[in-house]
């Protein structure tokens, strides 16, 4: 396995809120889609997790409720409000023109510089 | 209580149910891990030590984890309570209206009872609560009183004093901060030529001013070396509305000089708005008083002879009334220097300056204490009209109420629901209430207390926090047992049956809340009928003449005290001459039925001079008098004093005529019992003088008060007195003495432009103060009585009304089973007779009791009179039968096909 990245902060949130575009999960459920969706390449302790769904949900950007798991057991589901969804959109076109600006500024070629 | 309970419970647990809930998430989230571990192939105990690994420090997290939850539902809770208020709010707007003729019949029987309470509040606020203006602490600011002891008249109580007292408890009392003394602002001429107008100017020892505590607006106070006796500094401090309508408010006056009378003043300050002293009354402006009798009474400031200042005192902190009254009476009977015996046993007494000069609370205050109390019963009965009202909306919403219980609203949330609801309407009657107020109070201060001078709008600040004290209480009260009750339903049972039968609770409810109303409408209307009857009884006395049919003029000369002497007795002929021309021309003008010229006029000045009758070694007292009067021929018939035996004045009776008399039915009585009276003798100002022969006896006039013992009286032809002045030109209309009184001054100036400024008032002017506190106590009675009634006639119309509507089916029913339409008028009726009649009993019950403390308050009207009691009861009584047999009616017409298809 490779070294797991450090996250940046605040990226985590928009993961999370991602994560709860597929449909309202439960804190364990969105765990195991980042793992899988990483393939365990971010890391992550658990708890920081909690603490990312606590912060969103202050902010109204997700909604929580109490559900019923698979196996018959009490879980807190997630899922995004209309602002969560819309700060999703607009954060992850923000992220997109970071990365693209830096990665272009990153692999410009030597010796083309004036 | 038990909802209100409930939601600070649930205020207070929510943090503590974040934190369970937090941990059941986390105890979740590693069982989970620790399942996918063990199904990737690790042992139980591998597991949980890798699950507790991934999740981190669980301790440390745990802790976070908890702190960020709570940080979070106080974030969300605050914002779920505003959201929920905001949908509150919205349903309540919605639901009232769309229900127009509810809300507006609440939130105008809300306005009327708030507005009335805020009324009265304003109007006790100044009379009783805070004072005269300006005062600092007033409560401990008191007036000094004499009580003499009088063989004919008992003891007699009086606020005026002399100098001499004021010098005397100054000196030597060690029970008060300060003393001062003042005369009450009288009116006199301010300025000179086109600029004069009349002003109210009063006296004060320079020491009033630190004594009640004010600071001037402008400038400064006149202090102790102007106003130091025998004469003081002619300075004058104006007051503050005078400064502003005089002045323009130009700051610049201060050093400027004003004519007051006909000399000058220098103008030392301006003194803050609204000041008036120690009284409620108006005033203009303050000259010392040092300067007040220099001119009349030499000796004023040692002299026990010229009283007629009042004196205040400010109490020591820890001295009692009683002490300072026991040390002044004491002060005064050591200091007292004359020879007369009652007056050196008299005793001193310290009492509120609110008190009349009789040493009483006045009637104004004491009715307007009765009335704040009525206007809170009135309160009540709109509470009770409007819980009802509110109650029996409730219980038509019942399946709506279910309905949302069952849907999932809470208890907690319903019962802030309908607070909301009878909130909002309370919100809206209150601001109503407001312009309630502010007409209500203008009209109060306009016809009811005109003498009081009121310098903020009726809807002052305190005015303001008391409506909003009230509306919001209100708001709580109504809203509280509809609420209570809608929580206690039967979920299951209302959603099953439908919202038709009421429940036994809420009939009994509404039952006793009709009984309340009935009983306090019946109390307000017979005190109503009470006062309205003591007005009647002050109208139709007989004050032995017609103060409403004359008017009486005075003409307001300048002083001429700073003339040579050898001028001044020019002058005068000059303006008895000016006077008597005047006489002349009035009593031809067409509308003038009669005119006359008095010097001595009931309710005005009074005069006692020296008199001998032969016969007599001196005049039996009758307590004060006999009283002097001078007058013109057709004086009696001016006025409209009765002549009982022989004549009256002719214009032959004068300076040069034989010298006559007439005199008044109690003295011809008192002097010549069984005697005739006619050609008596009368010794009038001096024994040198010829004898005045009797020659008519007239019926006797009231002088002081309305309600007062005999007196002596007599009268002399005008130009045969000596030594008394002051006269008053009286004229008769023939029609409408009010109007004929606008167009007179006018009509007067043209026939002698020389006239000065006149003074035109009607006779009844000067008794005026004394009906006041009847006709006060009539009309606002009468209004809240009225109030009341309308209330509860709506109240009781409404209940009977809804039952009638929610018990059609049933009605339709037993008429299709051949019950007679007047059985079913005759329940429906007794659903609302029954709480009513009992109402009204107990309501005469507490009329009766409470008679007791109204009777003093009352004229010559028993609080028991036969006639108002009957006429209230059956007035009520009539109202309610109207209210229920409308409905009633309208139940027995009930079509049963169209009743079985309703619902």
């Amino acid at each position: 396995m490779p070294d797991p990245f450090p996250l940046i902060r605040g990226t985590l949130d928009l993961l999370v809120l991602k994560a709860l575009c597929f449909g309202p999960m439960h804190g364990f459920e969105i765990t195991c889609w980042l793992e899988r969706q990483s393939g365990g390449r971010l890391d992550v302790e658990d708890s920081a997790l909690y603490q990312a769904l606590y912060r969103l949900e202050a902010r109204r950007l997700i909604d929580a409720e109490w559900g019923v798991t698979g196996n018959r057991r009490r879980a807190r589901y997630y899922r995004p409000t209309a602002t969560g969804r819309a700060h999703l959109r607009a954060e992850t076109s923000r992220w997109l023109r970071y990365t693209e600006t830096v990665s272009g500024l990153l692999t410009a070629p030597l010796g083309a510089q004036p | 209580m038990k909802p209100i309970r409930r939601l600070f419970a649930l205020a207070l647990r929510r943090p503590e149910l974040a934190r369970r809930q937090t941990d059941e998430e986390i105890a979740f989230h590693i069982d989970a891990r620790v399942e996918q571990l063990m199904e990737a192939g690790l042992s139980r105990d591998e597991a949980e030590a890798e699950a507790h690994r991934r999740f981190g420090d669980l301790a440390r997290a745990r802790q976070e984890l908890h702190a960020s939850a709570e940080r979070r539902e106080e974030r969300l809770g605050m914002g779920d309570r505003i959201d929920e208020l905001v949908g509150d709010a919205r349903y309540v707007v919605r639901s009232l209206r769309r229900s127009p003729t509810f809300t507006v019949t609440v939130a105008a029987t809300l306005a009327l009872a708030i507005g009335a309470n805020a009324t009265m509040f304003g109007v006790v606020d100044r009379l009783l609560v805070r004072g005269p203006e300006h005062v600092r602490d007033p409560g401990r600011v008191m007036r000094a009183y004499r009580t003499e002891v009088n063989a004919a008249q008992g003891p007699q109580t009086y606020a005026s004093l002399g100098y001499i007292s004021y010098t005397l408890l100054r000196d030597q009392a060690r029970a008060f901060d300060g003393v001062a003394a003042y005369a009450t602002p009288g009116e006199r001429t301010v300025g000179q030529g086109g600029d004069a107008e009349p002003a109210f100017i009063g006296y004060a020892t320079w020491d009033l001013f630190p004594l009640l505590g004010v600071r001037p607006a402008l400038g400064r106070f006149f202090g102790a070396d102007e106003d130091r006796p025998p004469e003081g500094q002619h300075v004058v401090v104006l007051g503050h509305a005078f400064w502003t309508r005089h002045f323009a408010s130009d700051t610049a006056v201060i050093g400027a000089s004003i004519i007051i009378g006909n000399e000058p003043y220098t103008i030392v300050g301006v003194a803050p708005r609204g000041f008036t002293g120690v009284e409620l009354g108006r005033a203009d402006g303050w000259l010392p008083m040092s300067l007040r009798s220099a001119s009349t009474t030499s000796n004023w400031t040692t002299t026990w002879n010229a009283e007629w200042l009042m004196v205040v005192a400010r109490l020591k902190a820890g001295v009692t009334p009683q002490a300072a009254s026991d040390e002044a009476t004491h002060i005064h009977r050591a200091g007292y220097t004359g020879s007369n015996r009652s007056l050196a046993q008299a005793s001193m007494t310290l009492a509120p300056i609110s008190y009349t000069r009789q040493g009483r609370e006045s009637a104004e205050v004491a009715i307007s204490r009765w009335l704040v109390g009525v206007s809170l019963l009135v309160l009540v009965i709109a509470c009770a009209n409007v819980a009802n009202l509110l109650l029996a909306r409730a219980i038509g919403r019942r399946r709506e109420i279910a309905v949302r219980l069952a849907l999932g609203i809470t208890p907690g949330r319903l019962v802030r629901l309908l607070l909301t609801e009878s909130l909002a309407l309370a919100l809206l009657g209150g601001g109503a209430a407001l312009l309630v107020a502010f007409w209500g109070g203008k009209a109060i201060r306009a016809v009811l207390l005109p003498d009081i001078f009121w310098a903020s709008s009726p809807v002052d600040g305190r005015v303001m926090i008391v409506a909003l004290l009230l509306t919001v209480t209100t708001g709580f009260v109504v809203g509280l047992v509809p609420a209570l009750l809608a929580r206690r339903q039967d979920l299951h049972d209302t959603l099953g049956a439908g919202a038709r039968d009421s429940g036994v609770r809420p009939s009994r409810v509404r039952a006793g809340l009709l009984f309340t109303q009935s009983a306090l409408a019946l109390v307000l209307v017979i005190d109503a009928g009470l006062f309205a009857r003591s007005l009647a009884n002050v109208r139709a006395l007989d004050l032995g003449f017609e103060p409403r049919k004359v008017l009486s003029i005075d003409l307001i000369w300048p002083s001429i005290g700073n003339l040579p002497p050898d001028q001044v007795q020019a002058e005068r002929a000059r303006r008895r001459a000016g006077l008597l021309g005047a006489l002349e021309q009035v009593r031809h003008l067409p509308d003038v039925a009669d005119a006359a010229i008095a010097v001595g006029t009931p309710f005005g000045n009074s005069f006692v001079v020296s008199l001998r009758v032969p016969g007599h070694d001196s005049i039996p007292d009758l307590g004060g008098g006999p009283y002097i009067s001078v007058v013109t021929g057709r004086y009696f018939e001016t006025v409209g004093t009765r002549l009982i035996a022989g004549r009256t004045f002719t214009s032959a009776d004068g300076p040069g005529s034989e010298r006559v008399a007439i005199v008044n039915e109690p003295m011809a009585r008192t002097l010549w019992p069984g005697a005739d009276p006619l050609a008596q003798c009368l010794m009038v100002f001096n024994d040198s003088l010829p004898c005045a022969r009797v020659v008519g006896v007239v019926a006797e006039a009231r002088r002081f008060q309305l309600r007062e013992p005999p007196a002596m009286q007599y009268y002399v032809p005008y130009g045969q007195e000596s030594g008394i002045g002051g006269s008053v030109l009286l004229v008769r209309p023939r029609a409408d003495a009010l109007r004929f009184a606008e167009a007179l001054p006018a009509a007067m100036r043209a026939g002698d432009p020389t006239l000065p400024r006149l003074r035109v008032r009607l006779m009844q002017d000067a008794i005026d103060p004394q009906v006041r506190p009847w006709r006060l106590g009539a009309t606002l009675f009468a209004a809240f009585g009225f109030l009341a009634l309308a209330v509860a006639a709506i109240g009781l119309y409404s209940v009977i009304a809804y039952m009638v509507a929610q018990r059609t089916r049933e009605f339709g029913v037993r008429l299709a089973l051949g019950a007679r339409g007047r059985n079913i008028a005759a329940l429906v009726a007794a659903r609302g007779l029954l709480p009513a009649g009992l109402g009204f009993a107990a309501g005469l019950g507490i009329a009766l009791i409470a008679g007791r403390f109204i009777g003093p308050l009352l004229f010559e009207t028993s609080p028991h009179d036969l006639p108002v009691l009957a006429a209230s009861a059956a007035s009520l009584v009539l109202v309610a039968l109207l209210a229920c047999l409308v409905p009633a009616w309208r139940a027995s017409r009930v079509d049963p096909v169209v009743a079985l298809r309703t619902d």
